[in-house]
């Protein structure tokens, strides 16, 4: 290895040009081939049994999310000039390319099946805008009159109506909200506003603006980095040669995704993430290395220097990286396919950036030669030294300190992780007064809820069961008792509530008859009726063909995981009187998925985090030969993630699919530490028995480089600070958390288990 | 639940009939050939056992068997229903009067379970006829002067030499932009017709599947409507058809209908 290294010397413009050539051929890759993948359904693994199950059932009911848009007037809806927006509104929206004509509901496309006294009626609410006052107080009183509609299209307080418009989940897009949005706001005036909102807004407007925040804060967070590595580095050509490590490791990672034709998920925009956390410390490691030398061996020349900096470095440098890789590469044990092509891609990434820092920057230095060593740099780094000599004696006179510290840190990141809570809430990721929450607070305020959990019930085939009284009336019962009992279930909806407005209408109307018939022929009777004079369209929705499967919707109005949770183990309460009729219950959703997403996800990720701590354990024994080395090594890791997610629970800051991640980032950093210290400790305590002066030496080494690395990286992450998308606020703020964990967790604590052990220095005394 | 005598409905939309073949060498028009569909003789009473099958994207199936009757009273036309299966509406009926003047239909419904006949409001055109994949528009009779219609040109369909018509509608809220129609030139009997939707997207497509002659009048036994858009599809079959027997005017009452047949 080390002789291929030093031959590659040799031969630098070979290695800028196979670099840039191979690159080039990537880049080409991206640049046909590159996708982003914004359908949330793409992400989840279609096999696994509740997604299924889902899918199945979206399939038989048409269960799909719907857009609403609200038309608000303060002064009352029962107007002309309202009803003629909502008629417009409702005729643009099914003429709409995107949307399905039939699956847009509003006062406007509704039936009104009302009783009379010697029948039945079935009309629409109205199809001409009524005028006259008298059509309007009878509009007005037919929509108070039936419970399928009052507080389902029209507010009880009746100041807002909406028009839902289902649409599949694959057709959103930028433009598509936009044309949404503009043609909301052309119908408004002084008395009607409009609002939008809905699943489907949430979900594409989060797919969309969380890599577009990013795409517009990476370069500046590049930017940033770059500055502050050159003021570590003093150095134009070494900041520009380590960043050139994390660009070219960047654009390898996307290129070789892009060439095998694996789109870009919202995951992977935390690949560069993790790559310039990690790219630029193997730089900086080199760099500081050299450096050193330098100042020892001021007349070296560049070869020398390079070769020294090559036999000492790439050690340390292979053995970080291929740890790392391996850590990435534990995440292929995810259900969830993003994460892992995020794992394996962010590997891939960490092994170029290896390659590229042992191939390249050796390569670079010869063809621009050596960064120049200042005097002032001399005096500068005479003082670091000493801070660090004196860091360095500090901690190991004071063990005690840092032991105590340390557990007290971890006592309490084990409260705090008490708190943790996981959330699949898409909505809680928007700011708290943006207008896509504040509509949402609106239309929750005014109707049963933007969020929907589907309940299925399957009688295994078993047809006529959904016709039978008894079941009937424990469904709505259920549905009582949810709508009830929970502030958060604002409205449910099923076959029953068909039934009992049939029995009500057919019954002239009178509110005694609003409930389910004792007879099954009478309930068989009431459908057939409603199948031949309503929507037959409508009933699909609610019940199979064999009445043997039944669809309750469930509209809740938060979209987070307890309030989901909630709802679900009232129900469960009704799984024993379900099956004593043959009947599971499943459930289907686009909310219901995202609940199990997020399960999936984080029981795939602690899954993988043991996973990758005990194959960090295995391979740092292997690698220093001694298994005592191998557990001291682990901690920097263990520290930074337990510190990570003890804060998040401190800060009330919910586990979701991005800052679970992070804790990859904390083995990334952590090793990479940890291997560079103890790596440099070895070396110097071969050289002598001094416990002091090896911690002193170690730490104006390694210990400088990892202290430039966290500077460097945090100094870029809090530029995320800035972002206008608070869960990359919230990365921002871990990552460089993180990082300063590890640095701190590497130079205290793993400095006095590292002397404490005595390991290298019972090999030197026999 | 309008002209309930599916039979006649459906021959008179689609087709046609036409006792004697087309005089050699005479070139007829579109507007020509569809009269000859429209213009069919249908008997003045019927009575017949009806299968309808409802069959969803997913092959599920809904079996409907019912017994009809219908009468044509000269400016009015009677017919009433009975369901005979599935067995928990059995005997709930429907009677509908439709009348030739512009006064709406009557309609009555009769629920066993809530023993009580109850008249109901009428159905829009562009209603689905019982839940299946004909609308009562597509069961009813047309105007021959409702559409524009050409002739596009001659083709074999299933064997047959037929004529294919365009029929594009001239009132533009018409729930189909246009149809074509398949019209066997020995007969004027339609074999296939497609329905196009308002954006021009083909719709629905109606295969005639089995005529015959029953009293000397040509009688659509087997249909099949399926929608290409839903991928949904109703089958209609009937059985034990009798024409012209001559039954009492007396049959379509509320009375008749809680008696059951």
């Amino acid at each position: 290895m080390e002789k291929f290294l030093k031959k590659l010397l040799n031969q630098p413009w070979i290695v800028v040009g196979l670099t840039v050539f191979i690159s080039a051929l990537f880049f080409m890759q991206m640049k046909q081939k590159s996708r982003m993948e914004t359908d949330l359904d793409k992400y989840m693994p279609q096999n696994h049994p509740a997604f299924a199950y889902s899918d199945q059932a979206e399939e038989w009911f048409g269960i799909n999310d719907g857009i609403i848009v609200a038309i608000e007037n303060k002064n009352g809806i029962f107007n002309a000039a309202t009803l003629d927006t909502l008629k417009q509104l409702t005729r643009r929206l099914q003429k709409m390319e995107e949307i399905e004509k039939a699956d847009v509901t509003s006062l406007y496309t509704a039936d009104n099946i009302i009783g009379t006294e010697d029948g039945m009626d079935v009309k629409a609410f109205y199809k001409r805008v009524p005028a006259s006052v008298e059509s309007l107080n009878e509009l007005k009183h037919n929509v108070k009159n039936n419970e399928m509609t009052f507080g389902r299209l029209v507010s009880f307080d009746e100041t807002v109506t909406v028009i839902i418009a289902e649409i599949k989940d694959d057709v959103f897009t930028q433009e598509f909200y936009e044309e949404i949005l503009s043609l909301a706001a052309s119908y408004e005036t002084k008395d009607i506003i409009i609002h939008v909102a809905g699943r489907p807004i949430v979900e594409g407007t989060m797919a969309l603006l969380g890599p577009a925040d990013m795409k517009k804060m990476v370069p500046i967070v590049l930017l940033v980095i770059t500055l502050v590595l050159f003021i570590m580095l003093r150095s134009v050509k070494s900041t520009m040669l380590t960043m050139a490590v994390v660009f070219f490791s960047v654009l390898w990672s996307f290129g070789l995704m892009a060439a095998l034709n694996i789109p870009i998920y919202a995951v992977s925009t935390m690949i560069p993430v993790m790559l310039i956390a990690i790219g630029v410390a193997d730089g900086i490691h080199l760099y500081s290395h050299l450096q050193l030398h330098l100042r020892e061996n001021p007349d070296a020349s560049k070869k020398e220097a390079i070769t020294d900096m090559l036999q000492q470095m790439w050690k340390p440098v292979a053995m970080t990286s291929v740890t790392t890789a391996i850590g990435f590469v534990a995440l292929l044990t995810s259900q969830v396919y993003p994460i892992k092509y995020f794992g394996i891609f962010t590997a891939f990434g960490v092994l170029m950036a290896m390659v590229f820092s042992l191939a390249l920057i050796p390569a670079g230095i010869m063809i621009f030669g050596l960064p120049k060593v200042k005097k002032t740099v001399k005096n500068k780094s005479n003082k670091e030294s000493d801070l660090a000599y004196g860091l360095a004696t500090k901690v190991l006179k004071r063990k005690s300190v840092s032991v105590f510290v340390t557990a007290a840190v971890i006592i309490l990141s084990i409260v705090g992780m008490q708190k943790l809570w996981i959330n699949s809430s898409f909505l809680d990721k928007f700011e708290k007064e943006s207008d896509i929450v504040l509509t949402d607070k609106f239309i929750n305020e005014h109707f049963g809820g933007t969020t929907t959990l589907n309940l299925i019930l399957d009688a295994k085939g078993k047809k006529d069961v959904f016709k039978k009284p008894e079941v009937l009336k424990l469904t709505d019962q259920m549905q009582s008792k949810l709508e009830n009992d929970l502030e958060v279930v604002g409205n449910s909806f099923s076959l029953t509530d068909y039934t009992k407005r049939m029995n009500k209408v057919m019954n002239a109307d009178k509110e005694e008859f609003n409930t389910i018939p004792d007879k099954q022929d009478m309930i068989a009777q009431y459908l057939l009726l409603y199948e031949m004079s309503g929507d037959p369209e409508n009933l699909n929705k609610v019940v199979d063909y064999d009445y043997a499967k039944l669809n309750v919707t469930f509209q809740l109005k938060s979209d987070n995981s307890q309030a989901l949770n909630s709802a679900i183990a009232i129900i469960e309460t009704y799984e024993e009187d379900f099956d004593k009729h043959g009947i599971t219950m499943n459930y289907a959703g686009s909310g219901y998925k995202g609940l199990i997403f997020t399960d999936l996800i984080l029981e795939g990720q602690i899954l993988s985090l043991i996973l990758s701590l005990i194959i960090v354990i295995i391979l740092l024994s292997l690698m220093f030969k001694n298994f005592k080395i191998g557990l001291i090594g682990a901690i920097p890791i263990t520290i930074t993630a337990l510190i990570s997610f003890g804060i998040m629970g401190f800060l009330d800051i919910p586990l979701n699919t991005t800052t679970a991640l992070l804790s990859s980032i904390a083995i990334g950093i952590g090793i990479d530490y940890a291997v560079h210290f103890i790596e440099q400790y070895r070396i110097n305590a071969s050289k002598t028995d001094n416990k002091n002066l090896v911690a002193q030496k170690t730490m104006a080494h390694s210990g400088r480089a990892i202290s430039y690395n966290a500077i460097v990286v945090i100094a870029g992450f809090m530029v995320l600070l800035f972002s206008v998308f608070p869960p990359n606020r919230e990365l921002g703020a871990l990552v460089s958390l993180n990082m300063f964990t590890s640095f701190v967790g590497t130079v205290s604590i793993m400095l006095v288990l590292l002397t404490m052990s005595n390991v290298y220095f019972k090999k030197s005394e026999k | 639940m309008k002209n309930l005598q599916i039979t006649t409905a459906i021959i008179a939309m689609i087709i046609a009939i036409g006792f004697s073949p087309e005089v050699t060498g005479q070139i007829l028009t579109g507007k020509q050939i569809i009269e000859k569909v429209y213009n069919r003789p249908a008997g003045d009473d019927q009575t017949s056992d009806l299968t309808m099958t409802l069959i969803n994207k997913s092959g599920a199936q809904r079996v409907r068997k019912i017994k009809q009757f219908t009468k044509d009273l000269g400016d009015v036309e009677k017919s009433i229903m009975f369901f005979l299966s599935p067995a928990d509406v059995k005997n709930t009926s429907f009677m509908s009067w439709s009348y030739d003047s512009d006064q709406s239909d009557d309609q009555w419904i009769y629920l066993p379970a809530l023993k009580k006949t109850k008249r109901i409001s009428s159905h829009s055109k562009n209603d689905y006829f019982m839940g299946s994949d004909f609308t009562y528009d597509d069961l009813g009779d047309r105007k021959l002067e409702a559409d524009t219609h050409k002739l596009l040109r001659e083709e074999t369909m299933d064997g047959k030499e037929c004529y294919v018509i365009e029929s594009v509608s001239k009132d533009e809220d018409y729930m189909y932009f246009k149809t074509l129609v398949w019209v066997d030139k020995s007969n004027f009997l339609g074999v296939q017709k497609e329905f196009y939707d308002e954006d021009e997207d083909l719709l629905k497509i109606l295969t005639i599947k089995e005529v015959e002659k029953i009293s000397g009048i040509w009688v659509i036994i087997n249909s099949e409507m399926k929608n290409v858009q839903k991928n949904h599809k109703t089958t209609i079959i009937l059985s034990n058809i009798q024409i012209n027997t001559g039954f009492a005017a007396s049959k379509f009452t509320e009375r008749m209908m809680m008696r059951g047949m």
